[in-house]
Order: structure tokens, then C-alpha cells, then sequence
């Protein structure tokens, strides 16, 4: 029998209850303290959301201590390649608990029903307090108060180092401490766990102070690796059920068509398949995977849809988007950098710049295309397997299409290809299919889509373009800018299956929706020259292109993607700047730096430049060449804030004039987080959205005609490859006095754009207003 | 039905000939390291040496690799072992060089196409022991039916890690 003792005390907006269990006779209470998440005992409708996940009220929930002194962290959030949750999140909890790294021994990530959090990768280190971080300063006061009780030593007097608490003389291990103890604290948090932001953790509990810091700032491995590269992780590909049917869709032959009527299956070559339509919805499931790919083929070929012609196609866009598109539903948007008053200076005799930028339809495009496996229950339970970046979503959104509560719906989540921001929102595509065809044939149901379909079905990062005006005063410095910012709704969260089928989700982008999926073009790209007197920056939004059109109500979806919204603003901001870097004659790093006054700014600049070895003189180069078949040289640099740190490259590319073809041959990229928490894994990192960033610049564009996207494949859509990556050098500046840790992964992905559109003009005197940089669109410029 | 030999086993596969050898690997074998990236031949993500080619299972039918080896991600310690001669016992815990060298300088970022990154350079270092940084990059972009692509970008990770296996090579291991 237990004894138990309640004391209820308050800390840090805390409330603290204490039971001592003690062992008579035979009963031990096994100790696994600080353990024993309970579900919210509640009926009304914002605790049912809750249900089949842990209380977030309880740091338990968050963090384990076990007898063995071993700890379970957990959180919402999965991995995309990032490592964070495997590296960063152990980090942060050992030095705010007190523990080694290694006593850190599970991570679980993402599974609804065992993680008390909700949101997306976007948000793994929440401006430098992720919940993991306060949940595992809750615990580790809470450690002490037990501490201090049972050694009788004063709170203040107890100090922790490597899972052991001491003082006065005295020390007892947290595993001891914890042993036959269960600790009850319940600590604040708000919002809303499937909303595309989760819960946050409230309250200010003591955090350690950065000078304490020891696992922080260390390249420790990431664990997921080594199963990774042996083979032994289970990837949500890996995921069969008993009795689990695989499936293919065949979605509708345009953006906009509905069905006219469903083929005949061949049932002497595909015995065993079964077609499922739910609205406008085909699917064909199969117990082999071989046999349902060639169904679905076959069906495809005999099933009849709408004709449709609604999109202006890739070749009329930025057509399109400036003289048809309704910019005026929306409120425009003003950033909180503007000052002065621009139009005065446009208006008078300066070297000015007026001009337009163009940004391309980009792919997420994983390397695996989408998948997961459903399994809807008799009694209605969804068990959904797959790989997502926000499960707690895609849970909220799944319930919404089946008109059930979310407390019927489990995520599970496993390792899969990145998608970049393309679930942030909760679906990448396939899970709410998979949710339909299993309910429809009462079995596990496991869909995955095709190469083709990845890239033709699935949401894209949206197309933009932006007007700016500047000017240029007598002594070389910038005296006016003003850019205006225009892009199509940027985040779609309906899942697709369910929109085809006809099945309730949330409404499609509209001014009224939501933060990200509203039609309101936010400001995203903050403004770093601050030196400059006069600044006007406004963003235009508007329905997604098709969106209204299409009988489907589904045009061309766009969503996040690394950088979302920000790499649309920051890449014409950015060429811009060193367009008048050029036009004031000044040197591009210099000209930057002078109108800059935050010092992190100054600071990123001058390590991108030193490291670059990069030499100080205006752009375009002396001898800048635009014709001939001789590669030409030339290098640009561009600049960018993102979630708390600060980015810096330079881009040195050689281009051939008579062919259009750019080579990056080096780059050269800074980061100042402020605290680097993990040096070799945000080199890693760099690097990757360095390639990818390049990739992007020089190749990325969805194509699309008048009924749909076209790029189908990787030639179609093609990506960066192994031989044509430079020569990448990072360097990470360790800041500690800024007192916190920045985000360290999607913003690489957007520098490369302007430097390497900066660079091309350095080396040919030609500008490029246009992504992505292909031949098709260099060529034509340096021959004007 | 078809015998083929995976990983030094022989197996009889029940599924029709010309099922690709990706979705039997997967599906009747339930091995996990080639994964579907396009059923094009056109990512590498679905890699596998055959008689130490790297080839790509998505477009293989079953049939036409009938008692062949065919080595996956998996069997890629057992592959090293055999080489070296290495007894059962030291075999246990033993890795093949490439999957320490990818774990040692955290190569994979999604690790979605790594597979296919660790087959290709398996087949590249036993050809050439000590290849130059021109010789993996065309090995990884020229060799096969297509480029091997990495969408997170890890090329550079990947260069630094066939380098470095090269050297746990030279060294006979560990």
C-alpha cells in the first residue's frame, strides 16, 4: 500500500503536488517517477482533442527520469533530416536537467497518442525556448525540491552536475531520487495542440545560464544515423499491417476535371484488385504491389474525365499574375521597417533603379514520393502511419474529412524522405486517400503515390514577383527603396483526397482564413539596412492561381517551403541590393555593411567576405564580357535573418555566354545563430541547403500548361547533381553574448538565388531578373 | 517462380516474372534498405549491386536475375566480411567500411537516398581503392542509368564519407 502525502506548492506558475509511496511487504511500487501521464479527464471539446495523447500539462509527459538514471524525452515534432530532435532537443534537455547527453537514451517524436506537443518543424527550437527546453527546466526544479526533502539541505544549497544532486555533503543520484516516487507538477501551456502551431509552454521557470552550458555547443552525433545507414530503422515505407492492401490512385486527368465515368477493370490479368470512387476520388487496391500498379495503369487508360482550361500556363504567369489576377480582396500589407517617405526621392533626378523580379513555382520534391498506411477500425479508430512533419494536424485534419472527433485519430510517425515544409500544415498527400480506400474495404490500406503524381498532385512553393523602385543620393548612398511584394495564397492545407472526394476539410485560402493560409501576403524578410532614411515595403496577396476556377476548387496548390514567403522577398530584395551596390559604384559586401547598424549584420558580412577571399571593387567586373564561348567569372553576395540568426554567402560562378550555363565553382556561406549547439551537425546542415539553394537558383520550375503541372520526373523537374557542386566552405560564428541559439537549417536554401543572380551580372554586366537562372532565360539576356 | 540469391541466400519468389526486383526485396523479402524513389531508374534510391554492379531493382525484373548475387544495403557487412576473410565472430559487430564511414562523418541528412549512395560507392571503392574527388563525383552522376540525386543536398557529406572509407579500407578495416 502507498502512503500518500499531497502537498500542493507553487513555482514559476507551476503547481507542484508530491506522493510518497513507501514499500510494505510484497508491494513494491516500482519507481519509475516523474512517470505517469494522464489524459485529460475531460468531456468538453477542446480537451477532445487531447484525448490518446498525453497531457501537456504534465512535464512527465515530456520528460522521464528513470530508476537506471537513464531519460525519455518527447515531443510532437518529427525529424526531416534536420537531427534535431536527436541532437539539439538531447543537448538542450542535459544541460537544463543536468544530465549527460548520453543518459539521454529515447527520443519519441511525433506519434500523436505519446507525444503532449503539436506543430512543425519550423518551430523546433521556438525562438530559442522550444517546449522541450522549459518542460526540462520544470523538471529539473522539481528535481531539486525532491532533492532538498530528501536530504534535508535547503533548495538553495543543492547543485546538480551529471544526473546527481549534492550538497552540504550529500548526494543522491536522480535515478535513486526518482525511485519509488511519483512526482505530480503541472505546468502551463496554451494553444491549441492541432492547430498548424501546437501547444507552447508558458511560465518563466529558472534556465540555466549559458555560461553553465556543457553539453551545448559540442558536435555530438546524431542518433538516428546509425540505424539509418544499417539498415535497421523502420521508415514509414517499411510499415505493413496484417491483411494490408496496397493501393495507387488515379487522380483526375486535369486540376480541374471531374469524372465522367470509371473504366472496367481487367479482371483476367488483375483478379485480385478492387476499384474504390468516392466522389471525384479513384482508387485501386490490390494485395500485391505489382499487380495494383499495373490496375491502376490499366484503369487510368479507360476512365473518362472533364476536360479543363483554367491555368494561363507557365509561359503566360507573371502575365497572368499582373494584369488578371485580384490583388484586391486582400488587405495590403506594410512591414514595421518602413520609414521616411519614398516617393519624394523616387520622384527626383537620382541614379535610380526600378525593376521587376520573378520567382518560379518550386517543387518540394522528395526523393521518395508520398505514402502512408491507414487503418480505419470497425469502430471508427484511424490508425494512420506515415511521415509527417506536423501529425497533431494531420490528426485535426483527418477528423474534419471523416466528421469525427481527433480523438478517434492516431498519427504515427516514422523516418521518410524530407519534404521540406510540405506537411507543416499536417498532410504531404496520400494519408487522407489512405484514411478513404481503408474505410471503404474495412482493411489496412497502404497508398503510394507515383514519381509522377509526387510532382503533379502535390502543393508547390509559390510563384511571386515584386516591383522595386530605388535611388541612389550624390555621395553613393541608398535614399529611397520601396519594394511591393506580389504572391498567390502561399499555403494550402486541404488535403487533396478529401477536397477530389468531396469530403469536408477547411475551407480553401481565403482573406479570412488563418494565419498561413490566408490570401494576405504577410512581410516575412526583415529589413537589415537600417542606415537607410526612406523605406516602403507592402506585400499584395491573392486566391492561388486556378483556385476559383476549377470545378475541383483546387488549382495550383501552393504550400511552405523552406524559407516560405521569406525566399520570395528575400531574393529580390537582395539582387536589388547589389544592383544598387553597382549603381552607386560601390563594392556589393561594402555597400551593405554601410547601410547596415546591427552589429551581427556587420559581423556575418565581413566573415563571408574574409572567408571568400572575396576582393573589394563595384560590380559588374572590370572586362565583364556577355558574348563568346569562353567562360566568364564573377561573384555576388546576399544576406538574410531568419528565426533568430543571421546568414551570409557569396557565390563565385563561372557562366558561358554562348550557352547560358552557370557553374557555381565556390561558395562561401557564414551563420551567426548566436550559440552554435552543435557545430558539425549545422555544418551539415549548411551544406545541404547550400546544395539545395544552388539547385534551386539554377534548375528549379514547375511547369505547368492550361489544364495542370507537367514536370513529371526528374527530367522534367530536374535537381542539382553530384558533379555540379562547388567547392562549399561554411563558417559558423559562435555569438554567445546574443544569449540564445537561432535556427540553422532552411534558411541556406534561399542565399543562393541573388548571389548567383548578383554574380552573373558581375561577370557579364547582363542582369537576370528571373528564377530559376536555366539557360533558357540567360541566354536571351546577355544577347539583349 | 524464380531462385535468386540475396545476400549469400538463396530464395524461391513466388511473385510473377516480371515483378521489379525493388518491390520484391521489399515486399516478399521484407528488406528495407532499397527504397522507391521514382520506378523510373532515374534517382538511385532503389540500388543494389548485382554480381557487384550497382543496379537499379525498380526497373529489374525478378526474372532476369535469376541466380544471381544480388547484395542490398543489408548485406553489405556480410560482403565486407567474406572479402577480408573475417571469422563468424569477427563478422558479428563488423560494418562494412562505407556504412562506418557514413555513420562516422553523418553523411545521410533524410537518409531517404543513401542506400543507393552506400551500394554506388560500395561498387566504386572495389573497383578503385583510392578515388579522386573527379572519380566520385562521375561515378555518382555518370556511372549508372542516372545520377544518383539527393534532394537535402548531402553531396558534399557523401564525398567526405567515400574519401574517408577509402581510408578505413586501406587500413583493412575499422
Amino acid at each position: 500500500m502507498s502512503i500518500s502525502i499531497e502537498k500542493p506548492a507553487n513555482a514559476y506558475q507551476a503547481t507542484l503536488s508530491r506522493r510518497q509511496f513507501v514499500k510494505t511487504g510484497g508491494a513494491l511500487v516500482v519507481g519509475v517517477s516523474l512517470v505517469g501521464a494522464e489524459l485529460l479527464k475531460s468531456t468538453s471539446a477542446k480537451a477532445a482533442a487531447f484525448m490518446n495523447s498525453l497531457d501537456p500539462t504534465l512535464p512527465t509527459s515530456w520528460i522521464e527520469i528513470h530508476p537506471d538514471n537513464t531519460v525519455l524525452i518527447r515531443t510532437g515534432k518529427s525529424d526531416f533530416g534536420q537531427g534535431t530532435t536527436f541532437t539539439a532537443y538531447r543537448q538542450i534537455v542535459a544541460d537544463e536537467l543536468s544530465v549527460p547527453f548520453e543518459a539521454i537514451t529515447t527520443v519519441v517524436a511525433g506519434d500523436t497518442d505519446r507525444t503532449p506537443d503539436g506543430s512543425g518543424a519550423f518551430d523546433f527550437l521556438g525562438r530559442g525556448t522550444p517546449n522541450i527546453r522549459k518542460a526540462a527546466a520544470y523538471t529539473y526544479q522539481a528535481v531539486l525540491d525532491l532533492a532538498s526533502e530528501r536530504l534535508g539541505v535547503p533548495k538553495d544549497k543543492l547543485s546538480a552536475k551529471d544526473g546527481v544532486v549534492s550538497g552540504d555533503g550529500k548526494s543522491i543520484s536522480y535515478g535513486d531520487l526518482v525511485k519509488d516516487q511519483q512526482l505530480k507538477l503541472t505546468i502551463p501551456v496554451s494553444g491549441d495542440l492541432t492547430s498548424i502551431f501546437g501547444l507552447r509552454v508558458e511560465g518563466n521557470p529558472p534556465m540555466k545560464p549559458i555560461s553553465e552550458y556543457t553539453v551545448i555547443g559540442k558536435s555530438l552525433p546524431n542518433s538516428v544515423i546509425h540505424p539509418k545507414v544499417i539498415a535497421k530503422e523502420t521508415w514509414a515505407t517499411d510499415v505493413r499491417l496484417p491483411g494490408m492492401l496496397h493501393a495507387r490512385m488515379v487522380h483526375p486527368k486535369t486540376l480541374g476535371s471531374t469524372l465522367v465515368s470509371v473504366g472496367k477493370l481487367d479482371k483476367t490479368k488483375f483478379p485480385n484488385s478492387q476499384v474504390i470512387v468516392k466522389g471525384n476520388l479513384v482508387g485501386v487496391v490490390a494485395p500485391t504491389e505489382w499487380e495494383v500498379i499495373q490496375a491502376s495503369q490499366q484503369l487510368a487508360g479507360v476512365t473518362k474525365w472533364t476536360d479543363w482550361k483554367g491555368l494561363p500556363g507557365s509561359a503566360k504567369l507573371y502575365d497572368y499574375l499582373r494584369k488578371e489576377a485580384d490583388w484586391t480582396t486582400a488587405p495590403v500589407t506594410k512591414s514595421n521597417a518602413a520609414k521616411g517617405d519614398v516617393a519624394p526621392i523616387l520622384s527626383s533626378p537620382h541614379k535610380k533603379l526600378s525593376a521587376t523580379y520573378q520567382f518560379s513555382y518550386m517543387k518540394h520534391a522528395p526523393i521518395g514520393p508520398t505514402m502512408a498506411v491507414a487503418d480505419v477500425k470497425p469502430d471508427g479508430t484511424v490508425h494512420l502511419h506515415t511521415h509527417n512533419q506536423n501529425p497533431q494536424a494531420l490528426r485535426g485534419e483527418i477528423a474534419m474529412m471523416l466528421g469525427t472527433t481527433p480523438d478517434h485519430v492516431i498519427v504515427h510517425t516514422y523516418a521518410g524522405p524530407g519534404h521540406y515544409g510540405r506537411s507543416n500544415g499536417g498532410n504531404a498527400g496520400a494519408e487522407d486517400e489512405a484514411v478513404i480506400l481503408s474505410q471503404a474495404v474495412g482493411k489496412p490500406v497502404r497508398v503510394q503515390w507515383m514519381r509522377a503524381e509526387d510532382l503533379q498532385w502535390s502543393t508547390q512553393s509559390s510563384a511571386a514577383f515584386s516591383d522595386v523602385e530605388l535611388a541612389i543620393d550624390e555621395k553613393g548612398k541608398l535614399a529611397a527603396y520601396q519594394i511591393d511584394h506580389y504572391m498567390p495564397a502561399m499555403q494550402d492545407d486541404r488535403p487533396i483526397g478529401a477536397v477530389i472526394a468531396g469530403l469536408p476539410t477547411m475551407p480553401a485560402p481565403q482573406v479570412e482564413s488563418k494565419s498561413v493560409t490566408s490570401t494576405v501576403n504577410g512581410l516575412s524578410d526583415p529589413w537589415l539596412y537600417t542606415a537607410v532614411s526612406n523605406v516602403a515595403e507592402h506585400g499584395h496577396g491573392t486566391f492561388q492561381v486556378g483556385q476559383k476556377a476549377s470545378p475541383l476548387a483546387v488549382g495550383i496548390r501552393d504550400h511552405s517551403m523552406r524559407t516560405p514567403g521569406q525566399f520570395q522577398q528575400n531574393y529580390p530584395r537582395e539582387l536589388a541590393i547589389s544592383e544598387a551596390a553597382a549603381l552607386a559604384g560601390a563594392d556589393a559586401i561594402q555597400f551593405r555593411i554601410d547601410h547596415a547598424t546591427e552589429e551581427r549584420v556587420v559581423g556575418v558580412l565581413n566573415a563571408v567576405r574574409d572567408a571568400s577571399g572575396w576582393d573589394t571593387r563595384p560590380s559588374p567586373r572590370p572586362n565583364a564580357l556577355s558574348t563568346g564561348s569562353k567562360p566568364v567569372r564573377g561573384r555576388g553576395v546576399s544576406l538574410m535573418f531568419r528565426s533568430g540568426t543571421y546568414w551570409a554567402c557569396v557565390c563565385e560562378i563561372a557562366v558561358t555566354p554562348s550557352t547560358g550555363v552557370i557553374a557555381v565553382e565556390k561558395y562561401t556561406i557564414a551563420v551567426d545563430p548566436g550559440i552554435v549547439m552543435n557545430p558539425a551537425q549545422l555544418k551539415r546542415q549548411a551544406e545541404g541547403g547550400a546544395v539545395m539553394g544552388i539547385s534551386q537558383a539554377l534548375l528549379e520550375e514547375a511547369i505547368f500548361d492550361e489544364s495542370g503541372i507537367v514536370s513529371r520526373d526528374w527530367y522534367t523537374y530536374p535537381i542539382l547533381k553530384m558533379s555540379d557542386i562547388p567547392e562549399i566552405k561554411v563558417v559558423l560564428l559562435h555569438n554567445p553574448k546574443v544569449g540564445s541559439y537561432g535556427g540553422g537549417s532552411e534558411a541556406a536554401n534561399a542565399l543562393a538565388a541573388p548571389a548567383i543572380a548578383a554574380a552573373l551580372h558581375d561577370a557579364t554586366g547582363k542582369v537576370l531578373r528571373r528564377l530559376p537562372l536555366k539557360p533558357a532565360y540567360v541566354q536571351p539576356v546577355l544577347k539583349a | 517462380m524464380v531462385k535468386i540469391i540475396v545476400n549469400g541466400i538463396q530464395r524461391e519468389i513466388q511473385a510473377p516474372d516480371d515483378t521489379p526486383l525493388l518491390y520484391v526485396l521489399r515486399n516478399d523479402l521484407q528488406l528495407s534498405g532499397p527504397q522507391f524513389g521514382c520506378g523510373l531508374a532515374q534517382c538511385g534510391a532503389c540500388s543494389v549491386l548485382i554480381d557487384g554492379k550497382e543496379t537499379r531493382s525498380c526497373v529489374t525484373p525478378v526474372s532476369t536475375v535469376a541466380n544471381q548475387e544480388i547484395t542490398t544495403l543489408e548485406g553489405l557487412p556480410a560482403r565486407w566480411a567474406k572479402q577480408k576473410g573475417l571469422s563468424a565472430e569477427e563478422a558479428k559487430d563488423t560494418l562494412h567500411p562505407v556504412q562506418q564511414a557514413w555513420i562516422e562523418e553523418q553523411t545521410p541528412l533524410c537518409g531517404f537516398c543513401q542506400n543507393g549512395m552506400m551500394i554506388t560507392a560500395t561498387g566504386l571503392l572495389e573497383s578503385n581503392s583510392n578515388p579522386t574527388l573527379a572519380q566520385i563525383k562521375e561515378a555518382f552522376t555518370n556511372s549508372g542509368p542516372s545520377p544518383h540525386l539527393c534532394r537535402c543536398g548531402s553531396y558534399t557529406a557523401i564525398i567526405d564519407a567515400v574519401k574517408h572509407a577509402a581510408v578505413i579500407m586501406a587500413k583493412g578495416g575499422k
